[in-house]
């Protein structure tokens, strides 16, 4: 009997000490593939994030580039040449040693035309990558670009095995991916979870973290639950111990539930806007595209849709982010729809018998095409009713995520409903603003010599001032047009139990837990 | 042979009157199938005149979100039944969603009913293309109405039309097999032998026979299935493929309130019962016209 008491004891003890290393976090939507080069979503960045390293890391604050595979680097003066030297003892997840050659091909696959890769801009504009020793990597620019360690944080400049990528062809970041980060490939059932475990040994990760070793979990399992709900209620019957997806609507009740704690960041560059193109007849006018940032009020919509966790968006970039130019502050459109009216009115925009105003035969009935989800559904309704009010029509269509991002490459609608992840001004501007960019990302059809200059000069740019003056004359042209209609800056929220310590939220691509290392069950 | 013998056979409109009147008096004496009547009766006249009674504009939004009905404690006479994640009123979107519905339910039973049973009757007269029509119907039946709907949608968007159409073509076949049916049974009567025999025309028999034996039935049919036919229509829009923003449906309005189930159930609850309502009372009344009028079931 006493065996018998003391074996369940045990049992007991192991089983705990078992469950203390696991975690479950929910998420809305899988990635549709995990090779670091193909995929630009934001779930493929949470998984990467923790599956591998990049050269340089950024810290929570999204200013700071620090280490990561690299324990220093040197920028020559031209600044076009950058020296990384990586750390000792880094291996990838299948035991072997990982070298500079390793990181060189990583960088130069990303950029390789073949690859194909959506964001291979991303890494400027590259003379060369070599490995002169097994632990310098010299990555040689042909033109100076100010944003190159910030990108290089980014997910897509994961360091992978070449092995890997040629053993698995098609099927690579499918069926498997080899990587030096603290967890490694478990499972992936698509649409349903990914699961992956520690990396033992691991002890390369950024300094920034408190844990200077291997991860405190032994296995992570990314739940995919798209019904927000349901993600709610996971999070409050500890079938999950984090997320950063819980609607809006639930902070206040999370805040208030003894069993999970809320962490807010807002060092957060997540912008929710809805795009013009500006060569349709609708949105075409300046006065209408102007008019309608008037007619839209984005404190009621942060307040009473978005219940106050949001901050509401005037400018197309957080004013926290970096190179946002404060001088434009009083410059932001702001609520007036006595004012939008008017400027209608003058632009010989009148109302129809229907109420919808209307001008040479043309109805200011624009389209506004958004992706389905309940999120999206809210804030296009929302700015359907506040257009009503001023005489715009909004004729919202609604696509199924498989088949938006093709529809939104097309130049067949008059606005677009979209979120963004950024980590400065350049970043964003040099994404949705060059005119190679059309006709996407650049979905607005923004063709401006003097953009494209001014964005080229930022680029160039070898200090700080005079790239943010570069920026800011993209920044005062851009907003001034009334291109977008900024709807609001999502900070990052995270809702863990309490049973983990505080995570501290990051924001990178919009991955909260970045890299996990301190994921722990108090003890 | 006169038009006035042609038509003996076919002799229950003389006895119209009187048949009308007892199959009231038995429809009034099933108090369930009354109050399922009064009830769709107030539901209809009440979306009818959507316009003359609704509180609010249904497409305005005000800045109180999600206030909760008059019966609670926060709730306010100036929304009767709160308002939604939008700060709309629910009632003036209760009562122009419900003219949607009916409306969708309407026309597209319409659709099916016309087709379906004129399919149906024709393949009962002509026996050479019952078989057509019937692998025909067999292999419509194969296809949901949900998955024609999300078919419908994907080729022509989202929008009441298409749902429409797709609820239309899902109900033409159980339409055409129960028209079929009954008009097997006319088609073997003496009198359309007697049609035959005196020369009337194919046009005539059907018209002046055997459409006129068969249109209660089909009707009772017709009004069972409109229950249905809002089920699903209510369905589709909840899954989007419906009424496009900032029209209001029910179906839609209990989809979105889906996102607030936990925080403000009233959005979702109210439309949700209103359907409830529609169908009990719609799936109600039929029984009670089909259990009245066939006389089959008079004993």
């Amino acid at each position: 009997m006493k065996k018998t008491l003391l074996l369940g004891c045990a049992l007991a003890v192991l089983t705990g000490t078992a469950f203390a290393q696991e975690i479950n976090i929910v998420r809305e939507v899988d990635s549709n593939n995990y090779d670091p080069h193909k995929s630009t979503a934001r779930a493929a960045a949470e998984s990467l994030f923790m599956l591998g390293d990049t050269l340089v890391s950024l810290e929570p604050d999204m200013k700071t580039v620090t280490d990561g595979l690299a324990k220093s680097w040197e920028v020559s003066d031209d600044k076009m040449t950058y020296t990384f030297h990586l750390k000792d003892g880094i291996k990838f997840c299948d035991g072997r040693d990982m070298t500079a050659d390793d990181v060189v091909y990583s960088l130069k696959r990303w950029i390789d035309p073949e690859t194909k890769s959506p964001v291979a801009w991303r890494a400027g504009t590259v003379k060369d990558i070599t490995a002169p020793d097994a632990k310098t990597v010299v990555y040689q620019l042909e033109e100076p670009f100010s944003e190159l360690l910030y990108q290089l944080t980014q997910s897509f400049a994961t360091v992978i095995d070449k092995n890997d990528v040629e053993k698995l062809g098609a099927d690579f970041g499918v069926t498997g991916l080899n990587t030096t980060g603290p967890f490694c490939w478990g499972e992936w059932l698509p649409r349903d979870r990914m699961t992956m475990t520690r990396h033992e040994g691991y002890n390369w990760g950024p300094q920034f973290y408190t844990n200077k070793g291997a991860p405190h979990m032994a296995k992570v399992t990314w739940q995919i639950v798209p019904e927000e709900n349901t993600r709610t209620v996971a999070l409050m019957t500890d079938q999950s111990q984090v997320t950063q997806y819980i609607p809006q609507i639930a902070f206040a009740q999370m805040r208030n539930t003894p069993t999970v704690e809320v962490h807010r960041s807002d060092e957060a560059f997540w912008t929710w806007f809805i795009g013009f193109k500006v060569d349709k007849p609708t949105v075409s006018d300046p006065a209408v595209r102007r008019a309608m940032n008037m007619a839209v009020d984005q404190d009621a919509l942060a307040r009473d849709i978005l219940f106050g966790e949001v901050t509401p968006a005037h400018s197309y970039i957080s004013e926290n982010a970096l190179d946002w130019d404060p001088a434009l502050n009083d410059k932001l459109i702001k609520y007036d729809p006595e004012a939008a009216i008017k400027l209608l009115d003058e632009a010989g925009w009148k109302p129809g018998a229907d109420g919808i105003r209307e001008k040479d035969g043309v109805k200011l009935r624009p389209n506004l095409y958004i992706q389905g989800g309940s999120t999206w559904q809210k804030l296009a309704e929302f700015v359907q009713a506040e257009l009503l009010k001023v005489g715009i029509g909004l004729d919202i269509q609604v696509f199924d995520a498989t088949v938006f991002w093709g529809k939104v490459a097309t130049q067949e609608f008059d606005s677009f409903g979209m979120s963004y992840p950024y980590i400065s001004a350049g970043d964003a501007l040099n994404l949705y603003f060059l005119s190679k960019n059309i006709p996407t990302p650049n979905r607005m059809n923004w063709n401006d010599p003097e953009t494209d200059e001014w964005l080229a000069e930022g680029r160039r740019a070898t200090d700080d001032a005079s790239r943010a003056a570069a920026y800011a004359k993209v920044l005062d042209k851009v907003h001034e047009a009334a291109v977008w209609l900024p709807l609001y800056h999502e900070p990052m929220t995270i809702v863990q139990s309490v049973k983990l310590e505080p995570i501290v939220p990051h924001n990178n691509y919009g991955a909260g837990l970045y890299k996990g290392l301190d994921l722990k069950y108090r003890e | 042979m006169s038009a006035t013998d042609t038509q003996t056979p076919a002799a229950a409109p003389q006895d119209a009157a009187p048949v009308h009147k007892s199959w009231w008096r038995a429809l009034m004496r099933d108090r369930a199938a009354m109050l399922a009547l009064i009830l769709l009766t107030i539901i209809v006249i009440a979306a009818i005149i959507a316009p003359l009674i609704a509180p609010h504009d249904p497409n305005l939004n005000s800045r109180s979100v999600m206030q909760p009905p008059v019966w609670t404690e926060r709730g306010t006479w100036e929304f009767i039944l709160g308002t939604d994640g939008q700060g709309r009123d629910i009632l003036s979107r209760i009562l122009y969603g419900t003219r949607l519905t009916l409306l969708i339910g309407l026309v597209a039973v319409g659709i099916g009913g016309v087709i379906g049973s004129g399919l149906g009757l024709l393949a009962s007269m002509y026996p050479k293309i019952d078989p057509w029509v019937m692998r025909l119907n067999d292999m419509m039946l194969s296809f949901p109405a949900i998955l024609l709907g999300l078919a419908l949608v994907a080729v022509a968007g989202p929008g009441v039309w298409p749902v429409i159409v797709a609820l239309g073509i899902a109900s033409i076949p159980d339409c055409a097999r129960i028209a079929r049916s009954i008009g097997i049974g006319v088609m073997g009567q003496e009198y359309i032998e007697a049609g035959r025999a005196v020369g009337l025309s194919d046009w005539t028999i059907f018209r002046r026979y055997l459409l006129r034996n068969s249109i209660s039935s089909i009707m009772i049919f017709l009004s069972l299935r409109f229950g249905q036919v809002i089920l699903i229509g209510a369905a589709l829009s909840f899954l989007g493929l419906g009424a496009r923003p900032p029209a209001s449906e029910l179906g839609m309005m209990a989809a979105q309130g889906r996102d607030f189930l936990l925080f403000a159930p009233h959005i979702a609850t109210i439309p949700s019962v209103v359907i409830f309502l529609i169908v009990l009372c719609a799936n109600v009344a039929g029984d009670a016209l089909r259990d009245v009028l066939d006389p089959r079931l008079k004993s």
